[in-house]
């Protein structure tokens, strides 16, 4: 009878066992209600002596969120000798990014979703630019009932005063016109486009700025470029240059065309930032007679001791302006532009304020993010061959997360040090306000 | 005796574990959760989430599928899903409101089933449901449509072996939570992204000059002071999706149908709110130009028909949208109709933008299709 009962609970054990083995499998819980609304997309620098690739990535940016500084999703580019430079989302709602490589100067990045709803970077398809090198801004705009994507290459197609604009079709990424005006070629006094970087249009006239050749040593601008957008070439050259902080050319960097669609009260203007004469410009714009006014500087970095303004960026109430020196943001009342009225208090990022997003956080608080990087260029402690002493110190590495409403610094993740990259580009998983001129 | 009892008990105890064992191999042995193959949705449309407790896989989706076209849902075993939702119809049925089992028209007509995980998170026209799960089984239990016991659904379920095994490797036990699950997945993959829209957004094709003027009437909320003329679409109609926004109730609307004294509850039914007396869930477009007639009742046959009604039909009542009631392109005043007062150009651009939304990749995909049908 012991033995039965053994042999019983042997043959209970062995069904037990195959019970417990053909238990119904869980199904995998796919996903959770996760916010999009505090993801940034950005393009990282692999930093040559870290070893690292340049990448696409998307980050988590809400400081409540235990995600905080995450990668979420990356994408890495490793046979890319220069990162992708500059993300911008297109009116229909397809991402591109400028590059410094040659190789790719400026790319459509494939985004898609996969079963658990989150962004997916398929890939990065490198654009033909027919010969257009170290692509920085892009426009899209429409002239004459056409829609065209325009883009400011630096390097145009070489050259010491090279740069070119290349007009594309939004739709089939295909070259339409080069527009190019070497200074060298065009004769004294007639209009020139050289490194051109900044873009911003307002009905048929188009403005690109004059930056800094892309090897940094070449040549330096010091004024704007009128494209006239009925014949898709230039017209004028408008300088705007007045202090030399550092004794070299003023070398205007981002550009905004001030109009009365950003802002009903608007009147139109040319807004620029000159990144080494440490100044804002305004060029008031005559749309009857389609002439511009004497340029006047309205903001003086020497004054208020600020260096190398940047950007242009804006929500529906106020215009920020990017500061690398010492790392500021300032803010301005959108509805009195093109004058300078400050809106708040200042927001103070790091070295190398650059590129920004408007975000919220879990509990609704609105915030901003500032990515801290001027040219995520190497440090000379690191043996970086790509340190230049002047950039390196504007090198941050960092994106700071702010209270939109103060300033209030909440948060902040450095690249390097966690993920021995460089940020070299931010923008909202699904854009964010408005970017220079969009 | 004893050994031969003992041979007994345990010939009788193999058998019994052996049937044990097929019992529950049919029953929950094969759940496995396998995901979709190559599943991917257009970035644009948005996040998107599913419960925990019933991920995409093919398992379920087969299970849905089969069970979306089988009259067996229903009690008379002649009404399907697919009766009131034809694929062709990007799952409408043409009918304004088609006649329940009493004979009398149903409350509403058959919305389209299409992009449902995104936009909004309230189902039917009045937003009655607030998951696709819980939609799921009031068509089946309604007794005007399917009426349909549940338990006798199992019953009869349960006695099909396909379906046993359609189950066990889906979920494990046919139950009314899972017949729920399988047809929410199946209705979650009515994925309609490759219309001209869709082409034209990928870069893939550009729209004729007509139909590139109604995409940008249609993105466009009207604006005289700037010369800025638009449809006003997209302030209900999302850019890419055209369906309503997900936040809150955001996406339901009332568009003017109504005058105070004929508007029917619609939203207010479920929250009991008078703000939301005449609001109904704003629709998608994708694939409009099939699934006439039009409005939450298909009260208009036609596209030109919607048309006429926005832009010198809209009727005046409390809870009007203010997004609808200010949209204006004309700047004469006085007592003129309320509407966007568009152009007939203007219209016949719209009309033809909206004809871009049609997808026929999904209309006839034959992985949406009946799998009872032998094609498929």
């Amino acid at each position: 009878m012991q033995k039965l009962k053994e042999k019983q609970a042997n043959i209970l054990t062995v069904v037990l066992a195959l019970v417990i083995a053909i238990l119904p499998l869980q199904n995998n819980a796919q996903s959770q209600d996760v916010r999009e609304e505090s993801h940034a997309m950005v393009l990282l620098r692999g930093l040559p002596t870290l070893d690292t690739s340049h990448s696409v990535a998307i980050v988590e940016l809400d400081p409540e969120s235990p995600d905080f500084g995450t990668i979420i999703s990356e994408f890495e580019q490793p046979d890319m000798e220069h990162p992708l430079h500059h993300l911008y989302y297109s009116p229909t709602g397809r991402l591109y990014a400028t590059g410094l490589d040659p190789v790719c100067s400026l790319a459509e990045i494939g985004l898609a979703r996969d079963a658990s709803g989150a962004p997916t970077v398929t890939g990065v398809n490198c654009l033909d630019t027919q010969g257009q090198m170290v692509g920085e801004d892009i426009m899209w705009h429409a002239a004459n009932g056409n829609d065209y994507m325009f883009v400011t290459f630096m390097g145009g197609l070489g050259g010491t005063d090279g740069g070119s604009v290349g007009v594309f079709d939004p739709q089939s990424n295909g070259v339409i016109k080069v527009i190019e005006a070497r200074r060298s070629q065009v004769g004294e006094g007639m209009p020139y486009i050289m490194y051109p970087h900044g873009i911003s249009a307002y009905q048929d006239r188009m403005v690109v700025s004059s930056t800094i050749h892309p090897d940094l040593a070449s040549g330096v601008g010091n004024a704007i470029t009128v494209i006239d957008l009925n014949s898709l070439e230039p017209i004028e050259n408008i300088v705007t240059e007045k202090e030399n902080p550092i004794d070299l050319p003023s070398s205007p960097v981002e550009v905004l065309f001030a109009r009365p669609s950003i802002d009903p009260n608007i009147e139109p203007a040319v807004m620029v930032n000159t990144m080494l004469g440490f100044e804002t410009w305004k060029i008031p714009y005559d749309q009857e007679t389609k002439t511009f006014g004497s340029p006047e500087v309205i903001y003086s970095g020497v004054e208020n001791e600020t260096g190398v303004p940047l950007e242009f960026y804006g929500n529906e109430t106020e215009l920020f302006i990017s500061h690398a020196l010492p790392g500021v943001v300032k803010r301005y009342k959108l509805s009195e532009l093109p004058d300078l009225v400050s809106s708040g208090p200042d927001i103070i990022a790091d070295p190398g304020a650059h590129h920004m997003i408007f975000l919220t956080s879990k509990s609704g608080r609105d915030l901003i993010a500032v990515q801290n990087n001027l040219l995520n260029l190497g440090n000379g402690a690191d043996n970086d061959p790509t340190d230049v002493d002047f950039i390196a110190k504007l090198n941050a590495h960092t994106i700071t997360v702010h209270d939109l409403q103060t300033g209030e610094r909440l948060a902040s993740v450095n690249f390097k040090e966690r993920y021995d990259k460089g940020v070299e580009n931010i923008e909202g998983l699904f854009g964010s306000g408005f970017v220079h001129h969009h | 005796m004893t050994q031969r009892l003992l041979i007994s008990v345990i010939a009788l105890t193999v058998l019994a574990t052996g049937l044990l064992c097929y019992g529950l191999w049919r029953e929950t042995v094969e759940p496995s959760a396998t995901p979709i193959a190559g599943f991917s949705a257009p970035f644009v449309f948005g996040r998107f989430t599913i419960p925990e407790d019933n991920a995409l896989t093919e398992e379920s989706f087969a299970l849905g599928r089969h069970l979306f076209y089988d009259p067996i849902l229903s009690g008379s075993d002649q009404v399907a899903c697919a009766t009131c939702h034809e694929q062709q119809l990007a799952f409408t049925d043409g009918q304004a409101r088609r006649v329940g089992l009493s004979g009398e028209p149903l409350a509403f007509s058959s919305m389209s089933l299409v992009n449902l995980l995104w936009g909004q998170r309230r189902f039917f026209w009045n937003g009655r449901s607030t998951s696709l799960e819980e939609q799921a089984l009031l068509p089946i239990q309604d007794p005007e449509e399917m009426n349909q016991d549940l338990d006798s659904l199992i019953e009869e379920l349960s006695a099909s072996a396909r379906y046993r095994e359609l189950f066990a490797r889906a979920y494990g036990e046919v139950s009314a939570e899972n017949i729920a699950k399988a047809l929410a997945t199946f209705m979650r993959m009515l994925i309609s992204s490759d219309s001209k829209y869709d082409q034209f957004l990928r870069g893939e094709v550009k729209l004729s000059a007509l139909e590139e003027h109604g995409r940008k009437l249609f993105m466009a909320h009207p604006d005289v002071k700037v010369s800025l003329r638009g449809a006003n679409c997209i302030d209900c109609h999302s850019q890419f999706l055209t369906s309503g926004f997900r936040d809150a109730l955001d996406g339901f609307s009332n568009n003017g149908l109504d005058d105070e004294a004929g508007l029917p509850e619609g939203l207010q039914a479920v929250t009991g709110d008078p703000a939301h007396r005449g609001l109904f869930k704003v629709p998608t477009l994708r694939n409009i130009a099939v699934t006439a007639p039009y409005m939450h009742d298909g009260r208009f046959a036609t596209l030109e028909e919607v048309m006429d009604h926005y832009n010198h039909g809209i009727k005046v009542s409390e809870t009007l949208s203010p997004l609808i009631s200010e949209a204006d392109n004309s700047i004469e005043e006085g007592d003129r109709p309320v509407g966007l007062h568009l152009s007939e150009d203007e219209v016949q651009a719209v009309i033809a933008f909206l004809h871009t939304l049609t997808d026929k990749t999904f209309l006839s995909d034959p992985k949406l299709a009946n799998p009872f049908d032998g094609k498929n």
